[in-house]
C-alpha cells in the first residue's frame, strides 16, 4: 500500500502542470463552494433569526385555523393561565400571549387601518425585538393602562409623536363596536418599513377590554434561544395543549411559510450553480486521468506482461486521482476558510444588497456562517466526483491487451 | 563558388557537472553543387553543426555565411525566412506532420512560401513521380512505410529548389536496401538540381555515395577529403 | 512576412483538433455544458426579474408618476394634486406615452359583517386604467369598473376570502376627508380581481374615480398621474418630457426610486447573470488550458519540424489558438442549441407553486418564465470566445516558444 501510494504520488508530478491545473480547477471550486455556501448559510440564519426574532417567535398556540385566517373570534380562552403553564413545562423558553386586531387608528390629522396587537408588557420584550426598538419614549409597562406603541412610519403618517393620543376604531370580538383612545408612550424603529408602518401595540389587557375578548387571546408565542430547541419545545407543548379542544401548536415553518419556501427556492437554485461547477471540475479530471492512461499505456502493457493484474493498475490510477482531489480538497478548503473567516468577521456587502436588506428585514452586511458543515459540504462532494470521474478511465485498463498496448507510442 | 562558410564554430553543452565541446572551434567551406558527408561516432558533434548552419541552434561564438551574408546572427523570424527559402531538412524520424497526407506534406513549405494552388500541385505530383512515390499522394505518413516516408521528406526538402538540403541520418531507421535505394535518390536529385547536400551519418555504406567526406571527432573536424564517388 | 494561409491553418488545426477525439468530446461536452447553464441560468433570473418588476408596475402601475411633493412621506388626500392641465395634457400626447391615467389613492379600512382590513382605496377613471396596463383578462368574477361615476367596488380574490364575503353583497369602506372627518360609505362588491402576488390581491381596492373624490370631498384633485412608455428599461426620456410638463410643487419620479427594491434587485441581476457566466468560464478555462497543454505537448517534435522548415512561431501561435477557436466554437454551437431547445419548451411557464409564498417574498409569482434575452445570448457567447482565446494564449504562447532542436530531439 505504501508502495502504491509512492508510485501514485510519483506518476502524478510526470506532468506537474497538468496536475496543478487539474488541481486548481478543483481548488478554484472548493473555494468558490465554499463562499457560496457559508454565505447563503449566514443569509439563511440572520432571516431566519431576523424574521422569527421580530415578532413571530418560533412556535405559537393558536387556535385552529388561525393561521390561514387570523380573525379576532378564533380565539384562545384563558389565555394568561395556559401561557403560565406553558411556561412552567419550559423553563428555558420564553412565552408570551397576544391577541390582534385590524382598526382603524386616528390622530388630529389622519386615520389609517392598522393591525393593533395587545401583548403582555412584562413578557413580550422576552419574545419580540421590537420592544428593544423603542426609539422614542417608553415601551408599555401596565397591563391595563390606556396606552399604544406605534412604529416610525405610522407615527409619520399620522403625524403624532410620543404624548398625542389616538382614536381606535374597529369591532369586537362579539361583532359589537370596538371604540377607545389611547396615548402614545413610544414610538419604534425595526428598519423594516412594513412592521414600521402596519403595527402597533398596545397592553393585552386594555386590548381585551376594548375588544370584548374577556380573558381571551390569540396567540401564545414560544422563543426558544435556538432553532435546533425547536423540536423538542414543540412536542413538549403539542402534549400540554393535547386536551385542549380547538388549538393547534405552529412551528416557524408554518408561521412564516414564505420564509421557508424563500429559503427553498433559493437553496435550489444556488444547487443548480453548484452542480453545474462540480460537473465541470469532473469533466476537468476525466480528461486529466484519462489522457494520462492513454500516454502510458505502452507503459502499461509492459507491467501486465510483467504479470500485474489490470485490477492492481485500476486501483493504482484511482488512487492517483484521489491523491489529486485531496490535493485539491486541502488547498481549497484552506483558502476557502480563510476567506469565509475573515469575512466573518469583516461582514460581505454587494451592490443591490441594501434595498434586499430592508425588503427581508435584514441588517446590510452578511455574516458568512463557518462551521465545519459548511466548510466540508462542497468541497467533499466535489471530491466525490473526482473520483467518480476517475472510474471511467480506469477501467479502460482492464481491456489492456499487453502486445498491442507495448506496440503503442 | 562557396555557398556555405563556417568561421570558427564553438558550440558547449553542459551534461551534469561535465561540459561537453560539441563544436571546437570548427571551420568549413562548402562549394554550391556538392555533396558531402559528415562522418563520425555519435556525440562527434555532426548533428550540432548542422542545427548550426540551419540555424535551429544558437552558437556559443563563431560565424555562419550563407552566399555571403552572415546568417547566425539573425532572430527567430528572419531565420525561418532563411530556412523556408533556402534551406531544406531531413530528419532521422518524425519529419512528416502527421495529419496531413504525402502530397500535403510536400506542399507544406510551398504553402508557408505563397506558391499558387496549382503550382504546388503541379510541382509536388512530379516531385512525389520522381521520388517514386505516384499514387501515394493522398495517404497519411501512418500509411506509408519508413522508406516511403523519408522519400516524401526528401521530396518535401527539395521541391522549393533550395540552395542546401542539411539531412540529419537519413537512412538510420532504414533497412539497408531502402537506404541505397535513398542514397541513389538524394545522388541523383544532386546532379538533377544542383543542390547542394550536407548528409550527417556514421553509416559506411552512406559514405561511399560522397564526393567530399568529412569525418568529426570530439566537436572537431579531423579529416576532411574528396573522394571518388561510386 | 509570409505565413501558411488562412485555409490552411483551418484545415491542420481542425485535423489536428480530431486526433486525439476522446480528449477533444470531454471537452466540448464540458464547454456545451458550461454554455448551456450560463443561458439557461440568465434566461430563469432574466425571467424571475421580469415578472418582478412587471408585478411591481403592476401594482404601481406606471412607469413615471407625479405626484404632490410630500405625498410619499405622507400618502394621504392632503397631498393631492390637480387634474393635468393644458400644458401636462400636451406633453401627454408625445409618442413616448404609452397610456395614462390619474387616480385617488388614499388608505383606508374595509369592513365586511366578519372581519376588517386596511387596504388603499383607488379611485379610478377604468379607460385609463386600461390603457396604462390594467387586464380584463385579470377579472374573475362580476365586472371591472365601468366609469369614473361607477359606485361599485372591485376587489382582490384574496381579499374577499379575507372578509369572508362575496360578489354583490355591501361592504364598508372607511377613509378621512381633508379635514380628517372619517368619511364611510357602503360599496357593493362588483368584481373580483386576480394578480400574481396575493399581496396585490389584498391590498388594492377600485371605485370609480368621482365617486371617490365626492366622498372624500376632494372636489376634481386626484392622488397621482401614473404614465407608461414602452420600454420599463428605458424611461429616462419619457422623465423628462413629463418632468417639463408638470406644474410646480409636484414631484415626478420613475419606477426606479418609487420602488428601490426592485430596481435594486434589477440591477444586481444584471451583475450576477455576468458574474456567473464568468465563474462558469473560470470552472471552464482550467479543462481548456489543460487540453490544449496535452495537445501542445504530445506535438512538440511536430511544432519543432514546422519551424525547421520554415513556418514562424508566430504561425505556430495562431495555429493553437485556431484550433482552440474551433474547440470553441464547437462547444458554443451545442451548448447554445442545448440551451435554446432547453428553454423553448418552458415558455409556458415553469410552476413554482410548491414555494409560491417564498417567491412573493422577493416579489415574484409561482409560476417562472424563462427569457431568452438576445443580450444575455451575447454575453454568454461573448465572454466564452473572447476569455476563451485569451486563456489559449498561454499554450500558444508556450508552443511557439519551443527551440526547433529542443523539439525535434525530445522523444
Amino acid at each position: 500500500m505504501i508502495l502504491s501510494l509512492r508510485l501514485a504520488w510519483r506518476n502524478l508530478w510526470r506532468h506537474k502542470r497538468r496536475t496543478w491545473l487539474t488541481a486548481l480547477a478543483m481548488i478554484f471550486s472548493n473555494v468558490l463552494l465554499i463562499f457560496m455556501i457559508s454565505l447563503q448559510f449566514g443569509s439563511y440564519d440572520m432571516m431566519i433569526n431576523n424574521t422569527l426574532r421580530a415578532f413571530s417567535g418560533e412556535i405559537q398556540v393558536q387556535h385552529e385555523g388561525y393561521q390561514q385566517n387570523p380573525k379576532l373570534r378564533s380565539s384562545i380562552p384563558a389565555i394568561i393561565p395556559l401561557a403560565l403553564e406553558l411556561r412552567s413545562i419550559l423553563p428555558d423558553a420564553h412565552i408570551a400571549a397576544r391577541a390582534a386586531a385590524f382598526a382603524l387608528v386616528s390622530s388630529e390629522q389622519r386615520s389609517l387601518g392598522i393591525q393593533i396587537v395587545g401583548v403582555q408588557p412584562e413578557y413580550e420584550p422576552m419574545v419580540s425585538t421590537l420592544p428593544g426598538m423603542v426609539r422614542e419614549g417608553r415601551f408599555l409597562q401596565d397591563s391595563n393602562a390606556a396606552e399604544i406603541v406605534i412604529g416610525r412610519v405610522l407615527a409619520r403618517n399620522l403625524k403624532v409623536s410620543v404624548g398625542d393620543e389616538l382614536t381606535l376604531l374597529g369591532s369586537g370580538r362579539d361583532g359589537s363596536f370596538a371604540a377607545g383612545v389611547v396615548s402614545i408612550t413610544g414610538v419604534f424603529d425595526s428598519g423594516s418599513s412594513d412592521l414600521d408602518r402596519t403595527l402597533a401595540e398596545v397592553p393585552l389587557g386594555y386590548f381585551q377590554d376594548t375588544f370584548a375578548m374577556r380573558d381571551h387571546g390569540n396567540a401564545i408565542v414560544v422563543a426558544v434561544d435556538d432553532l435546533s430547541a425547536v423540536p423538542s419545545a414543540l412536542v413538549a407543548v403539542q402534549k400540554e395543549i393535547r386536551g385542549k379542544k380547538g388549538l393547534t401548536v405552529l412551528d416557524w415553518t408554518q408561521l412564516q411559510p414564505g420564509l421557508k419556501q424563500a429559503i427553498q427556492a433559493d437553496m435550489s437554485s444556488a444547487w443548480f450553480m453548484y452542480g453545474l461547477l462540480i460537473i465541470l471540475v469532473a469533466f476537468s479530471v476525466l480528461n486529466t486521468q484519462l489522457m494520462s492512461v492513454l500516454e502510458r499505456t505502452r507503459e502499461f502493457g509492459v507491467i501486465t506482461a510483467l504479470g500485474i493484474k489490470p485490477r492492481k493498475l485500476a486501483s493504482l490510477v484511482m488512487l492517483e486521482t484521489a491523491l489529486m482531489a485531496l490535493i485539491g480538497l486541502v488547498i481549497g478548503v484552506a483558502i476557502g476558510w480563510m476567506i469565509a473567516s475573515y469575512l466573518n468577521i469583516a461582514g460581505f456587502h454587494y451592490p443591490g444588497m441594501e434595498e434586499m436588506a430592508e425588503k427581508f428585514n435584514l441588517p446590510d452586511r452578511v455574516y458568512p456562517s463557518v462551521t465545519f458543515f459548511s466548510m466540508i459540504l462542497g468541497p467533499g462532494i466535489v471530491f466525490l466526483f473526482s473520483l467518480l470521474a476517475g472510474v471511467y478511465p480506469s477501467l479502460r485498463l482492464f481491456r489492456l491487451q499487453p502486445v498491442e498496448a507495448m506496440r503503442a507510442v | 563558388m562557396t555557398a556555405i562558410k563556417c568561421i570558427d564554430l564553438c558550440k558547449n553543452f553542459q551534461q551534469g557537472d561535465v561540459v561537453i565541446k560539441a563544436l571546437n572551434h570548427v571551420s568549413l567551406d562548402i562549394e554550391e553543387g556538392s555533396f558531402i558527408c559528415l562522418s563520425g561516432p555519435s556525440g562527434s558533434g555532426k548533428t550540432t553543426l548542422l542545427n548550426a548552419i540551419g540555424g535551429l541552434d544558437k552558437l556559443d561564438s563563431g560565424e555562419v555565411y550563407f552566399n555571403g551574408r552572415r546568417v547566425d546572427q539573425l532572430g527567430k523570424g528572419p531565420m525561418a525566412d532563411l530556412r523556408l527559402h533556402y534551406i531544406g531538412f531531413v530528419f532521422q524520424a518524425y519529419n512528416l506532420i502527421p495529419v496531413l497526407t504525402a502530397q500535403e506534406n510536400v506542399e507544406f513549405v510551398m504553402q508557408v512560401q505563397g506558391v499558387s494552388v496549382k503550382e504546388r500541385r503541379r510541382k509536388s505530383s512530379a516531385i512525389l513521380e520522381e521520388v517514386g512515390l505516384k499514387g501515394m499522394e493522398n495517404r497519411r505518413p501512418s500509411q506509408l512505410s519508413g522508406g516511403q516516408q523519408q522519400r516524401v521528406a526528401v521530396a518535401r526538402a527539395i521541391v522549393s529548389q533550395p540552395k542546401l538540403v542539411l539531412a540529419d541520418e537519413p537512412t538510420a531507421n532504414l533497412d539497408s536496401e531502402t537506404a541505397a535505394q535513398l542514397m541513389d535518390l538524394l545522388r541523383e536529385l544532386n546532379q538533377h538540381h544542383n543542390v547542394t547536400f550536407l548528409i550527417a551519418t556514421h553509416d559506411e555504406r552512406v559514405m561511399r555515395y560522397a564526393q567530399r567526406l568529412i569525418r568529426m571527432q570530439d566537436g572537431k573536424i579531423i579529416a576532411d577529403e574528396l573522394q571518388e564517388a561510386d | 512576412m509570409k505565413s501558411l494561409p488562412v485555409s490552411a491553418m483551418l484545415r491542420l488545426a481542425w485535423r489536428n483538433l480530431w486526433r486525439n477525439y476522446r480528449r477533444t468530446v470531454v471537452m466540448l461536452l464540458a464547454i456545451a455544458v458550461g454554455v448551456w447553464a450560463m443561458i439557461f441560468m440568465s434566461a430563469l433570473m432574466r425571467g424571475m426579474v421580469d415578472e418582478m418588476v412587471t408585478n411591481g408596475i403592476d401594482s404601481l402601475p406606471g412607469y413615471v408618476q407625479i405626484h404632490q411633493l410630500g405625498f410619499r412621506d405622507d400618502p394621504s388626500i392632503n397631498n393631492s394634486l390637480q387634474p393635468p392641465g393644458p400644458e401636462l395634457l400636451g406633453a401627454l400626447e408625445n409618442p413616448l406615452v404609452a397610456g395614462w391615467t390619474s387616480r385617488v389613492r388614499v388608505p383606508a379600512m374595509i369592513s365586511s359583517e366578519r372581519d376588517n382590513r386596511g387596504v388603499t382605496l383607488l379611485g379610478v377613471d377604468p379607460a385609463g386604467e386600461i390603457a396604462v396596463g390594467f387586464d380584463l383578462d385579470n377579472i374573475v368574477a362580476g365586472r371591472f369598473i365601468g366609469s369614473p361615476q361607477d359606485k361599485g367596488l372591485v376587489v382582490g380574490r384574496k381579499l374577499l376570502e379575507r372578509l369572508e364575503t362575496h360578489l354583490g353583497k355591501r361592504v364598508v369602506v372607511m377613509s378621512q376627508d381633508p379635514d380628517n372627518n372619517i368619511a364611510d360609505r357602503g360599496f357593493r362588491i362588483v368584481g373580483v380581481y386576480k394578480a400574481s402576488l396575493e399581496g396585490q390581491e389584498e391590498n388594492f381596492v377600485y371605485s370609480g374615480r368621482s365617486h371617490v373624490q365626492s366622498l372624500l370631498k376632494m372636489g376634481r384633485q386626484v392622488s397621482e398621474i401614473a404614465i407608461t412608455g414602452h420600454d420599463y428599461r428605458a424611461v429616462d426620456e419619457l422623465l423628462e418630457i413629463i418632468r417639463a410638463a408638470s406644474p410646480p410643487g409636484s414631484e415626478v419620479l420613475p419606477w426606479m426610486e418609487l420602488e428601490s427594491y426592485l430596481y435594486g434587485m434589477m440591477g444586481m441581476m444584471d451583475g450576477f447573470i455576468l458574474v456567473w457566466t464568468i465563474v462558469v468560464f473560470l470552472a471552464l478555462s482550467f479543462g481548456l488550458i489543460n487540453t490544449l497543454m496535452m495537445a501542445v505537448f504530445e506535438r512538440v517534435r511536430e511544432i519543432g519540424l514546422m519551424q525547421a522548415l520554415g513556418m514562424k512561431p508566430s504561425s505556430i501561435l495562431y495555429l493553437i489558438l485556431m484550433e482552440s477557436l474551433l474547440l470553441l466554437l464547437l462547444g458554443l454551437l451545442a451548448g447554445n442549441i442545448l440551451a435554446i431547445a432547453s428553454i423553448l419548451p418552458l415558455r409556458e411557464g415553469i410552476d413554482l407553486s410548491g414555494v409560491a409564498r417564498g417567491m412573493e417574498m422577493f416579489g415574484a409569482g409561482s409560476t417562472l418564465y424563462p427569457v431568452l434575452d438576445l443580450h444575455d445570448l451575447a454575453t454568454a457567447n461573448t465572454v466564452v470566445i473572447v476569455l476563451g482565446l485569451v486563456t489559449s494564449l498561454l499554450p500558444a504562447w508556450h508552443a511557439s516558444r519551443y527551440s526547433p532542436v529542443e523539439a525535434i530531439t525530445k522523444i
